[in-house]
């Protein structure tokens, strides 16, 4: 009965083939589904002498339509994709810190300077005190809030790397197991295959990286930077460690045959690649540019506070509290000794990280970003300190170093988080110049003080009362010095101050130069103090701290708006590159519901040859009734 | 890109454009709503780096213009007040003109003098003035206690001579209200560069009536003596009473050594001396009680009489240094504040285009932002209309 087993073997073959179809149109919002499309062949056929009868059709094959090309460009795509993404929105989230007014620096940090010019203009007022004290306690602390908004950014990315490293783990083990249950068949399944694919595409979402087949059907997954992930049936064990100079720091590790390999942070690609990207050129930099310029701003000003004198007639103390530079031994150091910092000159300091090593006899220092070597001097004693990148450093002789020991120096990593305001008082505020001078009243010459400037405050005979007399017109004694020739605009200096006059003073006339009484309303030194904000202080006395405070803001938003522009063409790439997957394998419902109006009739048809075969076999029956 | 598009590409290409048109409505909705073009820094960076710098600028004229009425409120102050020193030391003159006429009794010009003594006490409290927020005027920088205090007749003066400078546009500065030493305590005395004085005991009746230097010769800056020896002859000494000339002379002829010149009147006795040298500098006070001493002094003798009306003289002239001093300060004062009112259009003038710059670099262009959002609200609509329509194109439902 050929007609009849022809008829059976077609409805079987389409009723298949209906099944591959449905199932199509069921896996039409699956990710990573591959369709799958039934080849039909005819059957061998039966020689019966004077030809070949055919003996219908069967099921040659339920082919999964995919190319492998394709599908790793769409890995490739996918891993960078997803690196950028994590780099972009987490640029973006320090971005907004820094640009909106009630987060970022630039708008306290003009406060406080517009109280320094009101108290340059009431030097005495308690109200214009009281205000510049709150106006920089104000400040400090939106330099610890920053600075946290930072570090909770850092404990995210830890957060991220733990979870992303767990995830990472359980990819690679599926990817495996399917790799070794997919070695044994001859014939793979195809859904089996697809979700391989799928995990892949995950995996190297959390890496970067490639994925390449094997013999035997298996596919090995390596991450951006070349180390296997999964190899054949073996997974490896991704971990994190510690950083060896910063242990609340996190690593991605490798474990594979007992020892434990670091992988490489700067090639790693894939979500945990935009992470450590983020952390080494984004937070980072900004963090240590925030303590740059907090560093600068103390130093600065307790330097200009520090030459002026407050209301109680005392010289000025530091105006903010700053801690020392930070300096951490490396974990694998053998020798327990210790480095302490100190800034040095402000004018080079630029906020990069450092690694110094020792080799037993000197020192030498490399940037702890690119390892380029850093020119370093000195030989680290009290008299010589290791001078490097702005700061000084003295080694601990009590353990003394040990050769290849190594240390972390982050010239203003805590200085954000650190600034402190180092006085309550309000009326130990220096605003007042710290030494002052007057025209004795007997004077008969029209010369009045035009000015007096203190040009060298540590001079240790700066308060000292001085008393200039006038020979005559042209000569004049100071204390005891002298003559000395004056010509009128000349300016007389002595003991670290700088003194003219106006007008022209006459023989016998006396001017006093000595320390400012308490209570002074002089306004000298709170006038200096408004303008440090204009001084440039930094990058070798090119930039000043305005200039500091605005170009952090440039650096977040460039670093921003560079990650978002390269996240929005990668995205470019990576829909073009599924599209281009999404062509071949994608499942369109049209191309089914024709497929299976066609599948339906043939099937329609062979139920009719089994009809006919009925309706043969009922004559028959008939025939011999 | 080949033939084929799967539906599930389909639906989520038109999903992710309407997702993308409604991100690009969103930010433009903000920034309407803030009426700002950079919302955060990476819109711009090195625009809202620069705008770092403009904001502060911006904040920095604020101040100055707040520091500028403070010093303008003292300078005011300060003006109001010399007026009014001004104004009683023109009293004081009126009551010396007054008291200079010799048919006054000496109640008379004890009554005089009694005024006198209170615009002395006038004086002194307006040199003692504050400027409203408990801060003395005219203290200099000690402007912590009364810069003037009065123990028994004198009057001393406790500040010192700093004249504040106060930043009130970039790079200008302007100064405070004068020190009290340089407006009540070093005014010179006589002319302004020499004074003559009749010696006290007098026996004659000798007046000074003139004196300066004179117009031919040059003044050494040295001082001298004129020491009559008769009715009409006198000589010429210097400190250590060395005899440098000796002339004749008639009432009211110039006695002129040295550069200096001397007008005398009057019938000097042998040995009556008048002297002439540098100006000494005197404060107010002093000044007003010497007036007031001369006025008391009530001697009905003939010598006397010119003895009086020598101090008399000699002390108007102070007090119209004295006035002259006022109006100096006052002048003084005028041109800082013609400084600050300059300085405000400085101010304003950075300002408008501080801000004009701000606003280029960060403010929304509304029209082009309106047209935008319209764009962008017709292709959304459309999307979403797309998409609605697309919906129905399967075939499975004409099956």
């Amino acid at each position: 009965m050929t007609v009849l087993s022809t008829g059976t073997g077609a409805l079987i073959a389409f009723q298949r083939a209906l099944a591959t179809v449905s199932h199509n149109v069921a896996n039409v919002n699956t990710e990573g589904y591959s369709r799958q499309r039934v080849e039909f062949a005819t059957r061998t056929p039966h020689d019966y002498g004077y030809g070949f009868v055919g003996n219908g059709v069967k099921i040659a094959d339920i082919q999964r339509i995919a190319d492998q090309l394709a599908t790793s460009r769409l890995l490739d795509a996918g891993g960078e994709l997803a690196r950028l993404e994590q780099l972009s929105s987490l640029s973006g989230r320090v971005d907004q810190l820094f640009s909106d007014p009630a987060t970022n620096i630039a708008g306290m940090w003009s406060k406080f300077f517009d109280s320094v010019t009101a108290l340059s203009a009431n030097a005495a007022g308690t109200a214009e005190r009281e205000d510049l004290l709150s106006m920089g306690r104000s400040l400090a602390t939106r330099f610890h809030q920053l600075d946290a908004q930072m570090q909770s950014l850092d404990g995210e990315v830890n957060n991220r790397l733990l979870s992303g490293a767990d995830e990472i783990n359980r990819l690679a083990a599926e990817i495996a197991q399917i790799n070794r249950s997919l070695s044994n068949a001859l014939n793979p399944s195809a859904d089996l295959l697809d979700r391989r694919d799928q995990l892949i595409s995950q995996l190297i979402g959390y890496t970067g990286g490639t994925s390449v087949l094997q013999d035997g059907g298996m596919a090995n997954v390596f991450s951006a930077g070349g180390q296997a992930l999964v190899v054949g049936v073996h997974a490896s064990t991704v971990t994190t460690v510690a950083d060896p100079y910063r242990p609340e720091r996190l690593q991605l590790a490798l474990q594979a045959q007992g020892s434990t390999v670091l992988m490489d942070q700067r090639a790693l690609g894939g979500q945990m690649g935009g992470l450590l990207e983020f952390r080494a050129t984004v937070l980072d930099p900004a963090q240590a540019e925030l303590g740059r310029i907090a560093v600068a701003l103390a130093t600065t000003f307790n330097a200009g506070h520090q030459a002026g004198m407050d209301l109680h007639g005392d010289m000025g103390g530091p105006f903010f509290s700053l801690p020392a530079p930070r300096v951490s031994g490396n974990s694998a150091n053998t020798s327990g000794a210790s480095l302490s910092a100190s800034v040095h000159d402000l004018a080079q300091l630029d906020g990069q990280d450092l690694i110094l090593r020792f080799d037993g006899t000197g020192w030498s220092a490399t940037r702890a970003d690119t390892g380029a070597a850093v020119p370093l001097t000195g030989t680290g004693t009290a008299g010589d300190p290791l001078l490097v990148g702005g700061i000084a450093l003295e080694v601990s002789t009590a353990p003394p170093p040990a050769a290849g020991d190594r240390f972390l120096l982050q010239p203003t990593a805590g200085a954000a988080t650190g600034i402190e305001l180092a006085i309550s008082d309000p009326s130990r505020i220096a605003a007042a110049s710290p030494v002052s001078a007057s025209a004795d009243v007997a004077n008969i010459g029209s010369g009045v003080v035009a000015g007096l400037k203190v040009t060298d405050a540590s001079n240790p005979g700066l308060l000292a009362d001085v008393e200039i007399e006038f020979l005559d017109a042209g000569q004049y004694m100071v204390g005891t010095d002298g003559p000395f020739a004056y010509t009128p605009g000349d300016s007389i200096s002595a003991n670290g101050w700088m003194l003219t006059l106006d007008g022209l003073p006459a023989a016998g006339d006396i001017f006093r130069v000595g320390r400012t009484p308490p209570r002074s309303g002089d306004n000298g030194n709170a006038l200096a103090l408004s303008n440090l904000d204009d001084a440039r202080a930094l990058n070798g006395g090119t930039v000043s701290l305005n200039g500091a405070v605005g170009g952090l803001t440039t650096m977040v938003g460039s670093a921003a708006r560079q990650a978002e522009y390269s996240a929005d063409a990668q995205q470019v790439l990576y829909d073009q590159a599924l599209a281009d997957r999404e062509s071949i394998s994608g499942v369109n419902l049209d191309e089914e519901a024709a497929d299976m109006l066609r599948l339906q009739q043939a099937y329609q048809a062979a139920a009719r040859i089994i009809s006919t075969a009925d309706t043969m076999f009922q004559s028959i029956l008939a025939a011999v009734r | 890109m080949s033939q084929r598009i799967s539906t599930g590409l389909l639906y989520s290409q038109s999903l992710a454009n309407m997702l993308q048109r409604q991100k690009v409505l969103t930010d433009l909705q903000t920034q309407l709503a803030t009426g700002k073009k950079l919302v955060t820094a990476k819109d711009d960076p090195v625009a809202a780096g620069a705008a770092v710098g403009l904001d502060r600028a911006l904040a920095e004229l604020e101040r100055f213009g707040k520091n500028a009425n403070t010093v303008a409120n003292r300078l005011n102050l300060q003006e109001n007040l010399l007026a009014e020193a001004g104004d009683t030391l023109a009293r004081a003159n009126d009551l010396a003109i007054q008291a200079n006429n010799g048919s006054l009794s000496a109640d008379d010009r004890r009554s005089i003098a009694a005024e006198l003594r209170s615009l002395r006490e006038q004086l002194l409290s307006i040199a003692n003035a504050t400027d409203g927020s408990g801060r003395y005027l005219f203290a200099g920088s000690a402007d912590d206690s009364a810069p003037f205090s009065k123990s028994g007749n004198s009057v001393t003066y406790n500040g010192d001579q700093t004249q504040r400078r106060v930043e009130i546009a970039p790079e200008t500065f302007v100064l405070d209200a004068w020190p009290g030493s340089e407006i009540f305590m070093r005014v010179r005395t006589g002319d302004g560069t020499v004074q003559g004085l009749a010696a006290a005991g007098n026996t004659g009746t000798g007046l000074l009536t003139d004196y300066g230097r004179s117009s031919t010769g040059s003044w050494n800056g040295e001082g001298f003596t004129v020491v009559f020896t008769g009715a009409d002859s006198y000589d010429i000494v210097d400190e250590a009473l060395n005899v440098l000339d000796s002339g004749t002379w008639a009432s009211g002829d110039d006695i002129s050594y040295g550069g200096l010149r001397l007008r005398i009147e009057g019938e000097p006795a042998a040995g009556d001396s008048f002297g002439i040298g540098p100006a000494p500098t005197s404060d107010a006070f002093s000044t007003l009680d010497r007036l007031v001493a001369a006025l008391e002094d009530d001697d009905p003798t003939l010598a006397g009489k010119a003895a009086r009306q020598n101090a008399l003289q000699a002390a108007m002239r102070d007090v119209a240094r004295l006035a002259e001093r006022m109006i100096d300060a006052r002048a003084a004062g005028g041109a800082q504040l013609a400084m600050i009112d300059a300085a405000e259009a400085v101010r304003e003038a950075n300002d408008v285009t501080i801000k004009t710059t701000l606003s280029e670099m960060r403010d929304l262009d509304y029209a082009e932002a309106i047209s935008r959002y319209q764009i962008e609200t017709t292709a959304l609509q459309t999307a979403q209309q797309v998409f609605a329509r697309m919906q129905g194109m399967t075939l499975f439902d004409l099956i």
